[in-house]
């Protein structure tokens, strides 16, 4: 039943930010400096949903959708203007020092490690922060260093690091007092392929071997594709979606696109699809998946024109997004 | 118990934390010729000051040359504490409006004490090379006896009086919560203690002096410790009464300030991105 558990409830969570209003031109400035007129620009509106031990979850929305001021009031650095926030059944406004203990944090934005030292002392600063015995510590950096290879970077100064070599120091970091959740709040950004691939590596093995529960916000969509059993899309601080990545597709996005190179630039309609694309030779074609299948379409576009190649392309995240976004 | 493992942890956090700024010292072995360059000049400047001070003016309400030298170079001892310890509070606009206050909110420690201690100033040692000499020059010119009763008088005074400015540093930088922008109290805070606790205040106007006993307690930094200690007429708190006022009302001072730090901690925005 460990599967059951639920360890991040929301609740009724709204955020409004206090914005000053600023007049046009000296008079308006004048006039700010009098009155202080502001105004509540709401950030999140309303949020409700629950985690359980062991999901992975996608965070995504677009900019200023409300993903990082939620994760941030999940992770305990934003004060949420009302609702509640229960990690492992207790408060993280009220019970902020226990509920921490049992999180980690990342900011793909933010290293968490001294810059000017070797990693292992901020490692061993962090050791002392979460009071982790040093056989634990030399246990939880073994399981890592099998995952990321992160030994060899010990003796290193931070600041002599690339980017993929920091953020592996920061993953291992926000690992060192094994919590059951983990924050990642836009943890790709920047990186190169090989980095990008360590990193998935790094969710799905902790998830698997130490049932972490985790919780990402990205804009790279094949972070979601590759680890996300589920997604919760943001817009306007509101909930737009919330469930198994698959299901949305079917449910909002059920359809896929036929991708066709021909011979010529004439490219042929079909009654039950809709041509969208179409520039010199390439042509597109989005078809229902109860509609026809991709077999029969081609079949009876080559009884048309003459097909050099073609290719199939899943009604993906980005679709999703494209629908949700735009509602 | 769990209050003693409590301070256990910190105290061990604390010696991991100044085991770091001394390794961020040794990373940066230029910045070691700097700080050795600085330290005489600093020194000079320091002493030329209260020579200055004492030549222009002999005796000031009742304060002879050594007893002056002593005053000013215990002031400096606590204001060079402040600088290792509580200077951030400082800067402490710049922290919010950059940030700088999440990863501390995501750790399981007090983030008034994360504010201040994981980044310790190891320089601030700088300052209190000119405090030392100054203040030792004062003890020989007087006579002062260092008992075991006398030097555990002078800790307390020095914890008291560091707690005083590190609370005024935070009360002040806590203001950055409210009006969101990056003002830099430095010199603005130095010039206001320079003042006031390095003369004797009994040589201000009574109105001010009661801002700074009762209200602004920057009296209790050196100048009724001291007068007590030395047994000059104060006329308010005479022997370690005074030191343990200081102690009491830089404790005080700290707390109130942590409250207000807390208070504005709920107003924090983080860095928008």
């Amino acid at each position: 039943m460990e599967q059951e558990k639920v360890v991040i409830e929301v609740n009724h969570i709204c955020k409004q930010y206090k914005v000053l209003k600023k007049g046009e031109g000296i008079k308006g400035a004048l006039k700010g400096l009098v009155t202080r007129e502001s105004r509540l620009v709401p950030a999140v509106d309303d949020l409700s949903f629950q985690i359980k031990a062991g999901e992975i979850v996608g965070f995504i929305g677009p900019n200023g959708a409300g993903k990082s001021t939620t994760i941030k009031m999940m992770s305990g650095i934003l004060t949420p203007t009302s609702g509640e926030i229960l990690i492992n059944g207790m408060d993280i406004q009220k019970k902020r020092k226990e509920v921490v203990r049992n999180i980690g944090v990342i900011f793909g934005q933010r290293s968490q490690l001294n810059w000017d030292l070797r990693l292992g002392e901020s490692y061993e600063l962090l050791r002392h922060i979460y009071q982790i015995d040093k056989a634990q510590y030399e246990e939880t950096l073994d399981v890592m260093d099998q995952i990321l290879g992160i030994k060899e970077l010990l003796d290193k100064p931070v600041r002599q690091m690339s980017l993929g070599q920091r953020v592996k120091g920061d993953l291992v970091a926000a690992m060192l007092h094994s919590p059951d959740v983990l924050f990642l709040d836009e943890p790709t950004i920047g990186l190169d392929i090989s980095s990008k691939y360590a990193l998935r590596k790094f969710v799905k093995e902790i998830n698997e071997k130490r049932k972490t529960t985790i919780i990402l916000t990205t804009h790279d969509l094949a972070d979601i594709e590759q680890l996300c059993d589920r997604l919760i899309i943001i817009n306007h601080g509101h909930l737009m979606e919330d469930g198994n990545l698959s299901e949305i597709v079917n449910r909002i996005a059920p359809y896929k696109t036929l991708v066709v190179e021909y011979y010529d630039e004439y490219a042929p309609e079909h009654d039950k699809c809709e041509l969208c694309f179409h520039e010199e030779n390439v042509a597109k074609y989005r078809f229902g998946k109860k509609e026809i299948t991709a077999a029969r379409l081609i079949e009876e576009l080559s009884a048309k024109a003459q097909i050099k190649d073609v290719s199939i392309e899943e009604a993906g995240i980005d679709d999703i997004i494209r629908v949700a976004y735009g509602q | 118990m769990k209050l003693l493992r409590e301070l256990f942890h910190y105290l061990d956090v604390t010696a991991a934390n100044i085991k770091i700024a001394f390794l961020s010292i040794i990373e940066y072995p230029a910045n070691i010729i700097g700080w050795l360059l600085s330290n005489p000049i600093q020194f000079l400047v320091g002493f030329a000051t209260i020579q200055f001070v004492v030549n222009e003016f002999g005796a000031i309400n009742g304060w002879n040359y050594g007893q002056l030298a002593f005053l000013y170079g215990l002031s400096v001892i606590s204001h060079a504490l402040s600088m290792i310890f509580f200077v951030n509070g400082w800067f402490m606009g710049w922290w919010v409006l950059d940030g700088e206050f999440d990863r501390m909110l995501t750790r399981p420690m007090s983030v008034v004490y994360q504010f201040f201690f994981t980044n310790i100033n190891i320089f601030g040692i700088t300052d209190l090379v000119p405090g030392v000499i100054v203040f030792a020059y004062g003890c020989q010119k007087i006579g002062f006896c260092f008992t075991l009763a006398n030097v555990f008088q002078i800790l307390v005074l020095l914890v008291g009086a560091t707690l005083i400015r590190g609370g005024v540093y935070l009360i002040l930088g806590s203001t950055s919560f409210w009006t969101r922008s990056a003002i830099d109290f430095g010199a603005f805070t130095q010039e206001l203690f320079d003042k006031t606790t390095m003369y004797p205040i009994s040589m201000y106007p009574e109105a001010f002096q009661f801002i700074l006993t009762y209200i602004i307690p920057i009296g209790w930094v050196s100048f009724y410790p001291v007068s007590g200690l030395l047994g000059i007429e104060n006329g308010l708190a005479n022997g370690q009464v005074a030191t343990w006022i200081t102690l009491f009302a830089g404790i005080l001072t700290m707390l109130v300030a942590a409250g207000f730090f807390k208070l504005g901690l709920r107003r924090y925005e983080s860095a928008g991105n």
